[in-house]
């Protein structure tokens, strides 16, 4: 294996895509319009009333008259929750984004405070920070609302006050889950289609006969041109991670299983463009066969939209793509910090490369018949 | 494996035939079919060729693209392998680059063995594929600096640049190169480790004819610098203008090879001599009593043919000895063209691959 060959041809592969403003655009811009756009379209952004959940453990006068006036506002929409079950629970389940707790003496603290000063009382409002715009309205309404109230029960000392907790390790938005699912997806689609470029339009250009009667070999080349698809799955990760952070304030958690699961995507993908390249030979055809694997894959699999919200079909089929277990994977290493599923996922999405990334390799041929 | 040459004893054609030294064979003559049998001499220099062919075959399912050829290519020559589309060029070309596994027959290049030796070899050779595109957004230098770092033994790119007069264009990109300039990219690509031999499939396909007479000046400058030049064609002029030694292949089979001159002699029309409105009625009967081939072509036009470019003068001198007056004269010598119809029976077309 003669490695400055390798790195040769790396290096030359990164200057030739830096010179493609289309596939530049295609690898990083196209991600991040489809980020920016889904992210606005489905982050709340835009939105005239808001709905905020309410657990009124009081069941008092004060405190259901406390309820009538944030709903009197008319900018939000109260939901009565009535659950038993921790909140913490609740939330997690219903996933609910933002929730006002009235405890359990709310009333009689009030009354108490009449006599000592010191008495305060503390709602609790969780939010998910991943929805700022929504956070920041339903914070002035809350606030302008217990201001009045305080204003009318002690002349403006502050009795009612706010405590707030972030419910970001159990309450996640869309984009939370859609930059996941984005990375994968751009991953598979670079993977699959520079796989079949370098497979089919460099035989049909002669490059691949040419390189055959060089000295580089053909584990060398591949090993180059893996390095490279490592390359831009790197690149279209950060650029992904960077825009969730920048535009919607998501939080991230790059664990070693995130890279892993990066670079098994890479491989994976890789290989099934070198099966497609084997048997497709020409270069329309092969991008319509490549199209044809990864479009269908990109809806199935849980990219843009939950799988569980899929019919029970289409959840059959989607647990049978590799990009399912790249998504899931991503979302529970980087998002949800869930190690146990994101391991179990790693652990297929590493099967899966094996498999293609082998069998892509072994039907990678130079030779003609 | 060696090229002799052998004289056959019933019609004197000359035929090359393929052997180790001391090796005793059974042949047929080309030309009369006579069979005999020849023994290859010992004291013949097996190094002296820089590829040798035996015996090769390729066959896809009941086609057999190549049909049991065997050649030689001498050190330093230019070797045209000359056909038809579908003739079998590449098939051949591309199994003697290890490209595609031959069904039969021993390849040697460089004396080395390309079944299990290829390897040892690749440093020392170089080809220019068929319809050869090279990366779109490298410029020219980048083009010829990537695969010069493929090899160990590398030649100096600027002096590449220069000698196939590419410097102007060094710095644009690939994909704005004229369809000239990419096939000269190309020949200068096989130029960057030095090679000793370079394979050439087609390398003028497409080109207009100025572009094509650019590439046969780059490729006649290979000869100079002492490389030994494959090169496959189905243009007769390329051929005729490059070569120093011709096969000429159809339907997988060499049919002829030798010299322009030898291929000529041996398959072309005899040397036809034109006069022009001969004015006396009885010329082509006076020439005829000389033994000439004499043909009336109307309006006292005659066509005289000519076994030895010295007849012509015997001819005119006839005419001249008979008072016979005459408007001019034309020689028109045979060419590869009519050496392809008179072993084929077909002119060479761009048909299709069967």
């Amino acid at each position: 294996m003669n490695l400055k060959i390798v790195f040769i041809d790396f290096l030359y592969n990164v200057r030739s895509w830096t010179r493609s403003r289309g596939t530049v655009f295609w690898s990083l811009l196209f991600p991040i319009m489809l980020i920016l756009l889904f992210g606005a379209i489905f982050s709340g952004m835009g939105e005239t009333t808001y709905t905020l959940y309410v657990q009124d453990l009081d069941q008092s006068e004060n405190s259901t008259a406390f309820v009538g006036i944030l709903n009197g506002t008319g900018v939000l929409t109260i939901e009565h929750v009535t659950t038993s079950d921790p909140i913490s629970d609740y939330i997690r389940e219903e996933n609910i984004k933002n929730l006002l707790v009235i405890p359990k003496g709310y009333q009689s603290n009030i009354t108490r405070s009449y006599i000592d000063p010191s008495v305060q009382v503390n709602l609790t409002y969780y939010f998910d920070p991943t929805e700022q715009q929504t956070n920041q309205i339903l914070r002035t309404v809350i606030s302008n609302v217990l201001s009045g109230v305080n204003m009318q029960i002690s002349q403006g000392r502050p009795v009612i006050g706010v405590q707030e907790e972030s419910t970001v390790t159990e309450n996640f938005g869309f984009i939370d889950f859609f930059i996941p699912g984005m990375i994968g997806f751009t991953i598979m689609q670079q993977s699959i289609y520079g796989s079949i470029e370098r497979n089919t339009k460099f035989r049909k250009d002669g490059i691949l006969r040419k390189l055959l009667t060089t000295p580089i070999t053909r584990s060398e080349w591949i090993l180059a041109k893996m390095l490279f698809m490592l390359f831009l799955a790197f690149i279209s990760t950060s650029v992904a991670i960077g825009v969730g952070i920048l535009a919607f304030g998501i939080k991230v958690n790059i664990t070693i299983l995130t890279i892993v699961i990066v670079i098994a995507t890479s491989f994976l993908f890789s290989g099934i463009g070198m099966i497609i390249g084997r048997f497709v030979k020409e270069e329309e055809t092969a991008d319509m066969a490549a199209g044809a694997i990864s479009f269908p894959m990109m809806f199935l699999a849980g990219t843009f939209f939950a799988v569980d919200a899929m019919p029970a079909v289409i959840q059959v089929i989607a647990h049978a793509l590799p990009l399912f277990y790249v998504n899931e994977g991503l979302r529970n290493a980087m998002i949800y910090m869930n190690q146990s599923e994101a391991v179990l996922n790693t652990g297929i999405v590493l099967v899966f490369a094996v498999i293609f990334f082998i069998a892509g390799v072994l039907l990678t041929k130079w030779k003609e018949d | 494996m060696i090229q002799q040459k052998f004289k056959c004893p019933h019609c004197g054609e000359i035929a090359s035939f393929y052997g180790n030294p001391g090796e005793r064979m059974a042949v047929s003559c080309p030309a009369c079919r006579s069979k005999g049998r020849i023994t290859i001499p010992m004291a013949a220099k097996e190094n002296h060729y820089a590829i040798e062919v035996s015996h090769l075959k390729k066959i896809y399912g009941d086609l057999i693209a190549v049909n049991d050829i065997s050649f030689a290519v001498k050190t330093g020559e230019i070797f045209a392998f000359l056909g038809p589309n579908g003739a079998g060029k590449t098939t051949t070309v591309e199994m003697i680059e290890a490209i595609r596994t031959p069904t039969a027959g021993t390849i040697k290049l460089l004396g080395f063995d390309t079944k299990n030796g290829f390897n040892q070899v690749k440093e020392r050779i170089s080809i220019l594929p068929q319809e050869f595109h090279s990366f779109e957004r490298f410029t020219v230098r980048e083009t010829l600096t990537y695969f010069s770092h493929l090899y160990k033994k590398r030649a100096n790119i600027d002096e590449i640049i220069d000698m196939m007069d590419l410097r102007s264009h060094e710095k644009k990109l690939y994909r704005t190169l004229s369809g000239g300039l990419k096939q000269r990219l190309g020949v200068a690509l096989s130029l960057v480790n030095d090679p000793e031999i370079v394979f050439l499939d087609e390398p003028t396909t497409g080109l207009d004819p100025k572009a094509r007479r650019e590439v046969w000046e780059v490729i006649a400058n290979l000869r100079k610098r002492g490389k030994t030049v494959f090169l496959t064609t189905h243009y007769m002029e390329e051929a005729e203008h490059l070569a120093d030694h011709i096969a000429i292949i159809h339907k997988g089979k060499i049919i002829a090879e030798g010299s322009l001159q030898e291929l000529i002699e041996r398959y072309g029309e005899k040397t036809t001599l034109f006069i022009k409105s001969c004015q006396s009625p009885d010329a082509l009967q006076l020439l005829e009593e000389q033994g000439f081939e004499v043909h009336s072509q109307g309006n006292g036009d005659l066509t005289v043919k000519i076994d030895y470019k010295e007849k012509v003068l015997e001819v005119l001198a006839q005419l001249r000895h008979d008072c016979i007056e005459y408007d001019g004269v034309d020689i028109r010598r045979s060419n590869l063209e009519e050496v392809f119809l008179r072993l084929t029976g077909a002119r060479l077309t761009e048909e299709a691959e069967p």
